[in-house]
C-alpha cells in the first residue's frame, strides 16, 4: 500500500517521481488509451512525464492553407485538391514538478505533423475544448495559459498556470487519504480537461 | 564593523544602475550592410530589452530592407546568442558579457571593472527571422506583461506560501507594478510592492532566488542552467557561528541563511566554503555579493522588479 502524501496539498520531488513512474507503468498495460506515447524522462535534476497525442483537426477547411502549400510546393498542384490530407496535430504534454509551487505543472507544445510549432491562437482553436475557452481566457493578463520556456529544454512552450493548483487540490481531495499516485490522477483530471488531455477511465480503477 | 547601509539605499542604487548599450542593426537586414549608425543609450539594468524596440524600429526605419517589419518582430543577439527578453538586461549582461564584476578587492587593486574594452555592451537587433528558441512578442506588449506578472506571482508564492497576495492586488495596482518597472519609477513600485511584501518584522516563508550556473564555452546549446529550490531565510544554527543566532518559537536556535550557506548547499563543488569564494563567485547587478549577506536582506534590497534575485555564478581566475 502506497504511503499518503506527506505535504498535501503539495507534492515532494520523490512523491512526484514515484507517481509518474506509477502512471507510466499503468498506461503501458492499459488497453484503451488514445495517447500515442507516454514516456518517463529521467534527468539528474528531476523527472518528468511526457504524453504525446495526435489530434485530427475537425474540419480540413480550417487547416492552414499556407502551411499545405509550403509543404507540397514541389508536387503536382492538383494533388492538393484531390487528396485534401486530413491535417493532424501533434501535442506533447510534459508534466513537471514546479520548484516554486511544489505542485505538478503542465507544459505543452503543438505542431502540425512534420511542421513547426504553433501559437496561442491555435491553442485556443484546436486544443482547448469550446466549453472552457471563455473561462480560461478571462483570467490573468492573457488567460490561464501562458507562453514561457520549458524548464528542461529551454524552448518556448505553453503552460497552464499552476498558482492555484494547491488550493484546488485541497478543495477536491481529502487530505488524509491521498496517495501521490491518486494525487497525480486527480490533478490530471483537474488540469488536463481544459487542454484536451483526458485521463483514460480505466486508469482510475 | 563596516557602516551598515540601509536596505532602501541599496535598492535605490540598484534601480539607478545603468548599462551603456550600443545597438546595431543586423547587417543582413540593413540597406547599408554594416554602415548603419549604431543606437547608443544608457539603459536601466532592471529594464527589459523589448521596451527599446519602438525607438529602435523608428531609428533604423530608413535602413531596413524589409520595410514591413513591426517593432514587435524585433529581437536581440549577443555574439550569436538570441537573448531571452523576459530577463532584465542587467541579468543578461552579467550572464553573457564576460565583464569582470565589480568587487572591493578589484577597486583596491585599482583595476576597475569593465575597463572600457567591453563597454558599451554591443548588441545586434533584428526585425526578421525570429529565432525558434525565443517566445514571440505581440503588438500590445501582452506577452511581456504576462511573463512579468507570472514571475511576480512565483516570487509572491515563495515569500508567503500562498498566491493570495498577488491575486488580491487590484487590477490598477497589478498593471501599476508593471508600469512602474517599465518606467523605472521606484516610488510607485515601492507603494505597490509594500502591499505584497511581508512586513520587515515578519520573515519570508521562502526567499525567491535563482542561481544561474556558468555557461560552458563549448556547450552545444546556449540554454541556461538554473538552480532553484525552496530557501527558508533561516536555517538551524551551526555551532561555529554565534554572532547572529536567533531563537525560533520552538526553542531551537536558528541563524540567517546567507548567500554562502545557499551556494555551499546547492553547489558544494563550486562553493566548498560557506564564507569565502574559492573557485567561483556570486554576482548580482554587476557586483560580487558578500557570502555573508543574509539572503532575505539581499532580496528585500536588491531584487529585480519581479521580486527575484538572480545570482550569476562566475568562475574565478
Amino acid at each position: 500500500m502506497a504511503a499518503f502524501c506527506s505535504a498535501f496539498p503539495f507534492l515532494t520531488q520523490s512523491e512526484f517521481e514515484g507517481a509518474c513512474q506509477d502512471l507510466a507503468d499503468r498506461c503501458t498495460s492499459a488497453q484503451h488509451i488514445d495517447w500515442s506515447a507516454i514516456r518517463l524522462l529521467t534527468k539528474p535534476d528531476g523527472t518528468s512525464l511526457r504524453i504525446t497525442k495526435r489530434v485530427d483537426v475537425p474540419s480540413p477547411l480550417e487547416a492552414p492553407a499556407l502551411d499545405l502549400e509550403e509543404s507540397q510546393e514541389d508536387e503536382d498542384p492538383e494533388a492538393l485538391v484531390r487528396a485534401k490530407p486530413q491535417p493532424s496535430l501533434q501535442i506533447d504534454y510534459d508534466i513537471l514538478l514546479s520548484p516554486t509551487y511544489q505542485v505538478p505543472v503542465l507544459y505543452f507544445g503543438l505542431r502540425w505533423h512534420n511542421h513547426g510549432p504553433l501559437g496561442l491562437d491555435e491553442v485556443y482553436q484546436y486544443v482547448v475544448p469550446e466549453q472552457y475557452r471563455q473561462q480560461l481566457k478571462s483570467v490573468g493578463v492573457m488567460g490561464g495559459i501562458s507562453m514561457g520556456y520549458h524548464p528542461d529544454s529551454g524552448a518556448p512552450a505553453f503552460f497552464v498556470h499552476p498558482c492555484n493548483t494547491a488550493d484546488a487540490m485541497a478543495n477536491i481531495a481529502d487530505a488524509q487519504n491521498v496517495t501521490p499516485g491518486s494525487y497525480l490522477l486527480i490533478w490530471l483530471g483537474l488540469v488536463g480537461h481544459c487542454v484536451n488531455l483526458h485521463v483514460p477511465r480505466e486508469l482510475y480503477a | 564593523m563596516e557602516n551598515r547601509v540601509s536596505l532602501g539605499s541599496i535598492q535605490k542604487a540598484v534601480w539607478d544602475g545603468r548599462l551603456p548599450l550600443e545597438i546595431v542593426l543586423a547587417s543582413s537586414e540593413s540597406r547599408t550592410f554594416d554602415k548603419t549608425d549604431p543606437y547608443l543609450i544608457s539603459y536601466p539594468r532592471i529594464s527589459y530589452l523589448p521596451s527599446l524596440l519602438p525607438k529602435l524600429r523608428a531609428f533604423f526605419s530608413n535602413f531596413l530592407i524589409d520595410p514591413n517589419s513591426q517593432s514587435h518582430d524585433g529581437w536581440f543577439e549577443f555574439e550569436g546568442v538570441p537573448l531571452k527578453w523576459h530577463y532584465p538586461v542587467g541579468l543578461l549582461f552579467d550572464l553573457y558579457a564576460g565583464v569582470d564584476p565589480a568587487s572591493k578587492t578589484a577597486a583596491r587593486d585599482n583595476e576597475s571593472p569593465g575597463d572600457g574594452s567591453s563597454l558599451p555592451w554591443r548588441l545586434i537587433v533584428h526585425f526578421s527571422d525570429w529565432p525558434p528558441d525565443l517566445v514571440r512578442l505581440d503588438a500590445y506588449g501582452m506577452v511581456m506583461n504576462d511573463a512579468f506578472i507570472n514571475s511576480v506571482k512565483e516570487a509572491d508564492f515563495l515569500r508567503n506560501g500562498t498566491a493570495k497576495g498577488i491575486m488580491s492586488l487590484s487590477k490598477e495596482d497589478s498593471s501599476g507594478l508593471w508600469n512602474a518597472v517599465q518606467e523605472v519609477d521606484l516610488l510607485s513600485f515601492q507603494r505597490i510592492s509594500n502591499i505584497l511584501l511581508p512586513q520587515p518584522s515578519q520573515p519570508f516563508r521562502n526567499v525567491p532566488i535563482r542561481v544561474f550556473l556558468p555557461l560552458l564555452p563549448d556547450a552545444e546549446s546556449s540554454s541556461l542552467k538554473v538552480v532553484q529550490t525552496p530557501l527558508p531565510p533561516s536555517i538551524p544554527a551551526s555551532s561555529m557561528q554565534s554572532s547572529q543566532i536567533l531563537t525560533s518559537r520552538s526553542g531551537s536556535t536558528l541563524q540567517p541563511q546567507t548567500v554562502g550557506t545557499v551556494l555551499h548547499t546547492l553547489l558544494p563543488n563550486l562553493f566548498p566554503s560557506r564564507r569565502t569564494p574559492v573557485l567561483a563567485k556570486p554576482v548580482l547587478h554587476g557586483a560580487v555579493i558578500p557570502m555573508s549577506a543574509p539572503i532575505e536582506e539581499v532580496v528585500r534590497s536588491s531584487a529585480y522588479g519581479d521580486g527575484w534575485a538572480y545570482i550569476v555564478v562566475r568562475m574565478m581566475g
